[in-house]
């Protein structure tokens, strides 16, 4: 139905061509630099959660229309260990790998809408979108 | 691709070109610590001017590189970073506390020979 | 002349609100609309066909029997107009096409309500009016088989609730716009950045903070200090009537952004009842840099920066006025 691109995360370096496919596209859609910045940096940060603690996923980006308006969705999802404590991961601050524990909490911050998913050694998914002002 | 860093008196400059990964900014640390052992340096110099983003991966290894850095006596100087860059590090949640920052490279050798005369005295 | 106008409107807040052919396909499906219900309608056509004009007067007679509906009906020529739109919208209603065209020509009466303030309730009550009469006579059609016609009738009520979501997503976009006009207008009187000296920005916070503006306020100064080169800010939030802890935050995370980037922030104006609220809430700003005035703030920005301010005027310099 519209454009949409399937990054598939493996190694570190794929963050890097996640977060610039993310960029081209929401460029395409029409967001500002800012939210185009804003958009990269969200990626990043659920990319290198498949990085760190599942080695390798996906990350879906399509751009989207609800209603009167037009929005960008990213979709992180693996067949990884699974989060034990959804909540817990939300939470500001935790992290079990190596990171600053804003990942999860800190991508919500930057996407208008936030959801995550996530089963115990089946896997985890992370589904956000930002719309267009 | 490995970040390039320059000697300028007693001052490391490293300026990061592109979109680096993970690994690149894990090298620039260990390669900055060696480094300023030993050339002795004073002061150094992080250039982000090209990168688009700075997210909490690169923000907490940058932190590292300055309290690194500052161990072995030098003073570090985060430059460029663009105003939506700083505009996500804050919606982020993120910070570089204790850690200077400046405008661009010129600023930040500036601040870096401010710090240096204050010290010297 | 006025009915191109008018068309283009329609289509332009069509391709506005998105209506696609894919999205209008998103509402059928929503509603439930499927082939069979297409024949059913088709069954039940010749009777709609025969009484629109009925129909169309059953709407009006009700609107013009209340209060809140006469904003329409008290306005003839608006009435007509509508009264032609809402006999095409019966035709259309059993016309079996129910695109990305039919969906479109909704929006006409929709903006027409709009524009003379008909409420979205008094509308629906209208439109219920006009869909129970066409069930009567549906009913009437076929008293020999109640249960087929109450279907046929179901089916074609799938379509009037595709109509009414259409309408009330245009009304609500209508008004959206409205207030997204003046959201923009308010953001732009309200978010000056003022460079005062080189390098020196005066960024003057009035009015109320939320999420939203405390982000366009943090965008534009972040992008004044690149194109200003500025290396310090005074921020004066003298206007700002309340400050909690949400707007402390925001405050704390527009300094925080301007410090990545080099610049160092001076918060001035924070009032006694303010600071004393502050503390009071247990938030803690010592972090911030403040001074209580916009002159103090001022004064030393320039000190920061280098800058020594003398007076021209020997009067003033030093020394005191003589009284008289």
């Amino acid at each position: 139905m519209s454009d949409s691109v399937v990054v598939p995360i493996e190694r570190e370096t794929d963050i890097v061509c996640a977060r610039q496919k993310g960029r081209a596209l929401a460029a395409a859609a029409g967001f500002l630099s800012t939210d185009q910045t804003l958009l990269a940096t969200a990626i990043s940060e659920v990319a290198r959660n498949i990085v760190s603690y599942a080695g390798k996923g996906t990350v879906t980006l399509q751009t989207v229309q609800e209603g009167g308006r037009r929005g960008l969705s990213i979709v992180a999802s693996d067949n990884g260990p699974g989060i034990e404590n959804v909540e817990l991961a939300m939470r500001d601050g935790y992290s079990t790998g190596k990171s600053l524990g804003l990942g999860l909490p800190g991508a919500k911050r930057l996407m208008d809408s936030f959801a995550l998913e996530s089963v115990v050694g089946v896997g985890t998914k992370v589904t956000m979108t930002k719309w267009l002002r | 691709m490995p970040v390039p860093v320059l000697k300028q008196g007693s001052v490391l400059i490293a300026s990061i070109q592109a979109a680096l990964s993970d690994r690149d900014l894990v090298e620039l640390r260990d390669d900055l610590a060696d480094r300023v052992g030993r050339h002795r340096s004073r002061g150094v110099v992080i250039d982000v001017t090209a990168l688009d983003v700075l997210d909490s991966f690169a923000t907490r290894t940058i932190r590292s590189i300055a309290y690194t850095a500052k161990l072995r006596g030098a003073e570090t100087v985060v430059v460029g970073i663009q105003p939506e860059v700083a505009f996500a590090m804050v919606q982020l949640g993120l910070s570089l506390d204790g850690i200077e920052t400046a405008l661009d490279l010129e600023e930040g050798m500036a601040l870096l020979q401010a710090r240096e005369a204050e010290r010297v005295g | 002349m006025t009915d191109l106008v008018k068309e283009s409107s329609t289509q332009i807040l069509a391709r506005e609100m998105a209506l696609t052919e894919q999205s209008v396909e998103r509402r059928r499906r929503i509603v439930g609309l499927e082939p069979d219900d297409l024949a059913r309608i088709a069954g039940i056509r010749e009777v709609v066909l025969a009484q629109v004009d009925h129909f169309a007067s059953v709407f009006f007679d009700y609107l013009s029997g209340i209060e809140e509906g006469r904003v329409l009906t008290n306005n003839r020529a608006l009435t007509e107009r509508a009264r032609e739109l809402k006999r095409s919208h019966l035709i259309a209603m059993v016309g079996g096409d129910y695109g990305r065209a039919y969906a479109e020509q909704r929006l006409e009466l929709a903006v027409l309500y709009g524009r003379v303030g008909l409420e979205l309730r008094v509308f629906i009550a209208a439109f219920h009016r006009l869909l129970r009469s066409i069930g009567e006579a549906v009913m009437k059609s076929t008293p020999q088989a109640p249960l087929e016609a109450f279907a046929s009738f179901m089916a074609l009520k799938k379509i009037a609730f595709f109509d009414i979501g259409v309408i009330v997503d245009a009304v609500v976009f209508e008004r959206e716009r409205v207030i997204r006009q003046q959201q923009d207008a308010i953001r732009e009187l309200s978010t000056p950045v003022l460079q005062v000296r080189a390098r020196l920005l005066l960024l003057p916070i009035i009015g109320v903070i939320d999420t939203h503006r405390a982000r366009l306020i943090t965008d534009s100064l972040l992008k004044a200090i690149r194109a200003n080169r500025a290396k310090v800010v005074v921020m004066d939030v003298t206007g700002v009537a309340t400050i909690d802890s949400k707007v402390a935050n925001h405050l704390m995370q527009t300094v925080t952004a301007a410090k990545l980037m080099g610049a160092s922030v001076i918060v001035t104006g924070l009032s006694a009842e303010v600071a004393q609220s502050l503390v009071a809430l247990g938030i803690d700003l010592t972090t911030l840099n403040t001074i209580g005035d916009l002159q103090g703030g001022m004064d030393e920005a320039e000190r920061a920066l280098g800058y020594r301010v003398v007076s021209m005027d020997p009067r003033r310099d030093g020394a005191p006025l003589s009284p008289g």
